[in-house]
This record gives structure tokens, C-alpha cells and sequence, in this order.
């Protein structure tokens, strides 16, 4: 699943060398935690979410195939 | 940072919204800065689409405003010239790869084919399909075609940053669009039929905006009745009216 982060970041992004995903295990669910550069948060987002909600809703399809449950949560650089 | 006064405003247009925010604030157009956050729009004659919202910043002695147009954020698309053939091919062939390994990061097995479609409106570019095939893909569909629909937007995004434009792409799973399109037009004439028959208007079920488009599509040849579309995003659905004769 963090591959499929990453590809799908990498993909939309202007500087994917600032892709960076973290995961951290929960019991049965995973926290996913996205970041991008600062000028590349609308790309991940989008329109009213819709991006960044597209990702959540392929993101718990492939951990229901895994019977887990997956958060994604996205931020910019501290 | 500079603290100059902002004012937003949401009106049924933008003009409304900017003139209402100059009566606001007193000032005339040239003494602030306007950016133009939502243009609204969306519903048919007005009729239940998104409010217009603007932001307008009141600019300090000496400073010029800028023109309005300049500052919208979601300028006016000029229409793209028709696809050529290439074209086509060079966006069927990089969705399918892009189709292809999403597929394999969600462990999911399946055929990715493409094909370049006609759509039935002849005054729209045909289409790329791309149809995954394979046993057992619901869970690529999900309640009310939700994954789906995730699937072709990310492929999409994914696509039109690679072709430096918006692919106009379709994602099907097992034809399951095409069968939904078809059910979308039953029901469109059965609940005309009832329109009519009934005299009332009919308010049909939540949609997409490509769900309500073949529904309007559909009903568009249909002197006995009109049709609009009602209410919010994803709520909004399309309205069958009966035409009094």
C-alpha cells in the first residue's frame, strides 16, 4: 500500500524527490502519512479534496484485500 | 506580513459578490484588489448551482488595482482542438500502463485493454476506454461505482500530467458503465412516462454529473418533458418536469 502512495504521489507531483511516506502499524490498521513539497499539496488534494479522497478510497480497497483497515493523511514539510 | 483589510463575499455571481462587497466596504472597484475564488455556476439556468464567492482586499494609497479578470483561479479552458489519431494512441497507451500498475500496487490481478471510443454526441473528441477485465472485480466497482470512479480520477490526473493536458479517459470494469448507461436510459423514459402521466415532477436518485448527463441526453428529444438538475454536489439529481400542453 505504500508503494501505491508513492507511485500515485510520484506521478502527480512536480519534485518527487520530496515524496516522502511513513506508515505506522495500529493493530489491524495502518496510518499512512503523505507529504510533499508545500507547492505541491494542491496537486495531491485537488478541487474541493477530491484528489486526496480518490487516493483514501483506493487505499482502503487494497487493505480490505488484505483484511486491514488504512488511514492517509496528508501534510506539508514542517 | 501586511494586515490590509479583506472582505469575502458569496453571492449568486460574481458580479453580485463584488458589487455587493464595494457597497460593503464604501469603496469604488479601483480601490481593491479582487480575486475571483469560486465562479460558481454549475446548475442549469441558475437553477441550484454553486454560489459565486469572492475575496476583495482594499489596496493603500498609491497602489493600483489590478484587473479582475486576471485574478481568476479557474480561467475559462479554451476549447482543445480535435485529438488527432496519435494523440489517442499515445493516451490509450500510457493509461493502460498507468491502469496496469496501480492495479498491481492494489493486488489486484486483471487484463487492462483500451480502445478508442465514439461518443454518440459527435461534437465531443472520442473518448479513451480503458476496460479491466477479469473474475471477481467487483471490489474495483464498490457501492455506487465509488472505487471506480476513484480509479478513472487518479488515471486521469495521472495521465493528463503526463500528456501536459486533461485526457479525456473513461475506466470501465467488465463493461460495467456501458450496462449502468444503458439502465440510466430506461429509467429515464419510464419516469418521463410517469411525469407525464402523473403531471408531477419526478426527482430521480443522487447521480454523478456523467450519470445526469446521459439522463438529460436521453430526455433532450422528448417534447413532453424537460429536465433540470437540482441541489448540491454529491447530492444533486436531475429533475424530470412535465411540459403543460
Amino acid at each position: 500500500m505504500k508503494a501505491l502512495i508513492e507511485y500515485i504521489a510520484r506521478s502527480l507531483v512536480d519534485d518527487p524527490t520530496q515524496v516522502d511516506v511513513q506508515e505506522r502499524q495500529n493493530g489491524s490498521r495502518t496510518d499512512f502519512s503523505l507529504q510533499v513539497a508545500k507547492e505541491d499539496m494542491g496537486r495531491v488534494i485537488g478541487r474541493q479534496g477530491r484528489v486526496a479522497n480518490a487516493m483514501r478510497v483506493l487505499v482502503q480497497v487494497a487493505a480490505a484485500r488484505d483484511d486491514q483497515r488504512a488511514f492517509l493523511n496528508i501534510s506539508e514539510p514542517e | 506580513m501586511d494586515q490590509r483589510a479583506t472582505l469575502e463575499m458569496i453571492a449568486p455571481s460574481v458580479d453580485e459578490a463584488v458589487q455587493n462587497g464595494l457597497e460593503q466596504l464604501g469603496l469604488s472597484r479601483d480601490r481593491v484588489h479582487i480575486e475571483v475564488l469560486d465562479e460558481g455556476g454549475g446548475g442549469l439556468f441558475g437553477f441550484g448551482g454553486r454560489q459565486a464567492r469572492v475575496r476583495l482586499t482594499v489596496l493603500g494609497e498609491g497602489e493600483a488595482a489590478e484587473p479582475a479578470h486576471e485574478e481568476r483561479k479557474t480561467p475559462r479552458r479554451e476549447p482543445r482542438p480535435e485529438p488527432t489519431d496519435a494523440e489517442l494512441e499515445d493516451v490509450a497507451s500510457i493509461a493502460k500502463a498507468t491502469v496496469q500498475e496501480l492495479l498491481q500496487h492494489m493486488g489486484i490481478h486483471a487484463d487492462v485493454e483500451t480502445r478508442v471510443g465514439v461518443s454518440e454526441e459527435g461534437d465531443r473528441s472520442a473518448p479513451v476506454i480503458v476496460d479491466i477485465k477479469g473474475n471477481d472485480l467487483s471490489i474495483l466497482i464498490g457501492r455506487d461505482a465509488e472505487t471506480l470512479n476513484a480509479l478513472q480520477l487518479i488515471t486521469r490526473m495521472i495521465v493528463g500530467k503526463e500528456v501536459g493536458h486533461s485526457a479525456h479517459l473513461i475506466v470501465d470494469v467488465e463493461s460495467y458503465r456501458e450496462r449502468r448507461e444503458e439502465n440510466l436510459r430506461e429509467l429515464a423514459r419510464r419516469m418521463a412516462n410517469q411525469a407525464v402521466r402523473t403531471g408531477r415532477r419526478q426527482s430521480l436518485e443522487p447521480m454523478t454529473p456523467a450519470e445526469r448527463r446521459i439522463i438529460h441526453l436521453e430526455l433532450r428529444e422528448n417534447d413532453e418533458v424537460s429536465t433540470e438538475s437540482a441541489g448540491q454536489d454529491p447530492k444533486r439529481k436531475v429533475v424530470i418536469i412535465p411540459q403543460q400542453s
